[in-house]
């Protein structure tokens, strides 16, 4: 639903993103992850037309991006921000009116939320009055509320207690389900692995790596197995596998096994089993987080 | 389009609610009435309570004729030497020893005044202006002049003044009434340019600060932010202002009813009456110069076209608030904070102070000279300059010309603060310079 084609957008001194392209396919949570100062935000605000990128195009549902999109996108940026001295449900409702609701309906919407996100008190309170993580729930409300068919949210569970977390990450479940797609912008990989369909990596304004996560977890597989056994074993390199590490974990032994070209865990397990009492097998493979700073410092010693 | 509207909205209303703008409103006309009604009371009061007994020990044998006793001011003449009236000065029952001493009527020197307490500026030029009294009518006296004869000599003249308009047909004004019109003309529009200015700038700030300005901008253009912004505000000052008429119309109005009571209007009449036939003694001086700059503004009020000064108060506020508050909104959008704003406002509040002081003092005294001319131009001092000319009278084309350059000057600044604007409010944690605003202004997009 949104094709990102060769974007270029250069500040001053330096290009924030250089020739970015990326697809995001309808209904999936597509995650877009990189370190700080990579050029996220650059391309969420290209996305939600903040800025403009000095070339290259995006297009939302095979349409140039222009104005009329601006309803149908919901932005949470990192930095939350709202009206402090204003009242929540004349804030919301501003925001989404803004956004083109109109009062009857917006008014409808923020009251099945507030009701729904157990805020159903807080329509005449402040902002200043609340805490961080109600302040948090307020600004996803306004987000989420005109319903929109792309929603970017940009570390959406920065502020959150554990328990509010849970509740917002339901709720972008939910609201996935019934066909919102989302771009999560976010450091944090087990947030990604537990949501994220998609992902595209962008490291020092290049899109480094990109695809599904399954995908991506696949090709990062190394043939790697840790194996726990019981019994007076000493296991060595032979042809089939290479013994990476030996540890002790009370009375068995935790062995990490690389199996060479063409063997399988099968071939090395049939090599063990005449010595020892097998306990368990794990592939060894990687999470987001390795690969994710594999791929970063890998580009810095480059 | 409807979204500058929503935004209008909301930057109007949030102001007009908040219990200090409806505190200001209200209060800020009587708190002005009130200093005014204040001050005249005491002045009135001080003119009407005020007595003092005044010794007069004269050895002067040339004054025949006595220092006249008043409401304020009792003379008595006493026979005793200048030693011992200041030795009795304490248990007796005056306060002060005038001493005259002997001293020909055309150098009259000497003249001393003792007291318990040191005699005010008013007593001292009181008892001056009665010797000098004193002494021309001795003069008078000696001459063969009789005091009736010197009362067949005061006449009172009155100019009245008369502008020929461009039609040709002749105004009633009043070089007074106009000049006080113009003052606080020019006074209120630098209050409201600078105050309306500053909340602008405060809102982009605080837009700035609370972050809520990227959520603002996924929604709407930073450019209908600003416009939005920019026009609620304006929209607050105009009701502000038009309160305040209201309510100072009404306040004066109650306030000259309930002074001016029945009683005073007789007496005042009565002095009136009184000041042409008998030499006018002090207070009653007083009383019809109280009562000339009343008179005089009521009367050229019906002169002036107070519905063309007003539209044009109206229209070069706007036009100077809108030429103003966008530059304003462009240093909110360049800086993190309030206190960072100090460098870019002196050049924008330079133009502005300088505009004032000039119009008040050069504008107003030569209204129709070229300083005045180019002030009431350039759109930078015209909003007050102009203002503090129109009482006056302006000619036409001049008053259309000053009304295309600042309309021309606003679009032009809006223009340039929307181009700073919508960079600067997403730039953050940087110490903004003069260079950089220009570098964002020549940003593509």
């Amino acid at each position: 639903m949104l094709s990102v084609k060769n974007i270029v957008k250069q500040y001053a001194t330096h290009r924030a993103l250089d020739d970015v392209s990326l697809e995001v396919e309808r209904g999936k949570i597509f995650g877009l992850l990189g370190p700080n100062g990579a050029g996220k935000t650059s391309l969420i605000r290209i996305i939600t037309q903040i800025t403009a990128p000095d070339s290259g195009e995006v297009f939302f549902n095979g349409e140039r991006l222009n104005t009329k999109h601006i309803s149908q996108i919901g932005y949470l940026p990192e930095e939350r921000g709202l009206y402090k001295k204003m009242e929540i449900g004349e804030q919301v409702l501003y925001l989404s009116k803004l956004k083109g609701l109109d009062s009857a309906e917006a008014t409808k919407r923020i009251r099945y939320w507030f009701e729904k996100l157990e805020m159903k008190d807080w329509w005449n309170k402040k902002v200043e009055d609340l805490s961080k993580g109600m302040q948090q729930k307020v600004q996803f409300v306004a987000t989420v509320l005109h319903q929109p068919e792309l929603i970017i949210l940009d570390e959406p569970f920065s502020g959150f207690d554990p328990v509010n977390a849970d509740i917002i990450k339901n709720e972008i479940l939910e609201l996935n389900r019934n066909g919102a797609t989302f771009i999560f912008s976010t450091h944090r990989m087990e947030s990604v692995e537990e949501l994220c369909d998609n992902i595209a990596l962008i490291n020092k304004s290049h899109k480094i790596l990109d695809g599904t996560v399954d995908e991506i977890k696949a090709s990062y597989r190394s043939n790697t197995y840790w194996v726990e056994y019981e019994g007076n074993y000493h296991a060595t390199n032979n042809d089939i596998y290479q013994v990476l590490q030996t540890e002790n974990v009370k009375a068995n032994t935790l062995v990490k096994l690389q199996l060479k070209e063409n063997r399988t865990a099968n071939e090395a397990l049939s090599l063990l089993l005449p010595h020892v009492n097998i306990h368990r097998l794990d592939e060894v493979i990687p999470t987001m987080n390795d690969i994710f700073i594999e791929k970063v410092k890998g580009q810095i010693h480059e | 389009m409807n979204k500058i509207l929503l935004i209008i909205q909301r930057e109007y209303f949030s102001r007009v609610k908040k219990k200090s703008f409806i505190v200001m409103t209200f209060l800020t006309p009587l708190l002005i009435a009130g200093v005014y009604a204040i001050i005249g009371y005491f002045t009135y009061k001080g003119i009407k309570d005020t007595h003092d007994t005044v010794a007069v020990v004269s050895t002067n044998k040339t004054l025949t004729e006595k220092l006249q006793t008043d409401k304020n001011i009792e003379y008595a003449y006493i026979d005793k030497s200048l030693d011992e009236a200041k030795k009795s000065i304490g248990k007796a029952d005056y306060d002060y020893i005038l001493y005259l001493p002997e001293f020909t009527l055309d150098a009259p020197k000497g003249v001393e005044l003792f007291g318990t307490k040191q005699a005010g500026m008013s007593l001292n030029r009181r008892i001056s202006g009665d010797i000098e009294e004193l002494i021309k009518t001795q003069k008078l006296k000696e001459s063969g002049i009789s005091q009736s004869d010197l009362d067949k000599l005061k006449t009172v003249v009155d100019i009245s003044t008369k502008k020929i308009a461009e039609t040709g047909a002749e105004e009633e004004s009043s070089a007074g009434a106009s000049t006080f019109i113009a003052f606080t003309a020019g006074i209120l529009m630098f209050m409201f340019i600078m105050l309306y200015g500053i909340q602008v700038m405060r809102g982009v700030i605080e837009e700035k600060t609370s972050r809520i300005i990227e959520v603002m901008i996924s929604s709407v253009k930073p450019f209908q932010l600003m416009m939005g912004k920019i026009i609620g505000i304006a929209l607050v000052g105009l009701t502000q202002f038009m309160l305040w008429i209201v309510l100072t119309l009404a306040i004066s109005t109650a306030a000259v009813s309930f002074l001016v009571n029945k009683n005073d209007v007789k007496e005042m009449a009565a002095a009136q009456a009184e000041s042409q036939v008998t030499t006018a003694s002090p207070q009653m001086a007083a009383a019809t110069a109280q009562a000339g700059p009343i008179g005089d503004i009521q009367k050229s009020l019906a002169g002036l076209d107070v519905g063309k000064i007003v539209s044009v108060f109206i229209f070069f506020f706007l036009g100077g608030y809108l030429f103003y508050s966008a530059l304003y909104a462009a240093i909110g959008s360049a800086v993190d904070s309030e206190t960072e704003t100090q460098q870019f406002m002196m050049p924008v509040m330079m133009p502005l102070l300088l505009g004032y002081a000039l119009s008040l003092s050069v504008v107003a005294n030569d209204p129709y000279g070229s300083t005045a001319f180019w002030l009431s131009m350039i759109p930078f001092t015209s909003p007050i300059a102009m203002v503090v000319r129109i009482p006056y009278g302006v000619p036409t084309w001049e008053l259309a010309l000053s009304m295309a350059i600042l309309v021309l000057g606003f679009l032009g600044t809006v223009w340039v603060a929307g181009r700073i604007y919508r960079v600067g409010i997403l730039m953050y944690g940087k110490k903004t310079t003069f260079k950089e605003m220009f570098k964002w202004f020549t940003y593509k997009n």
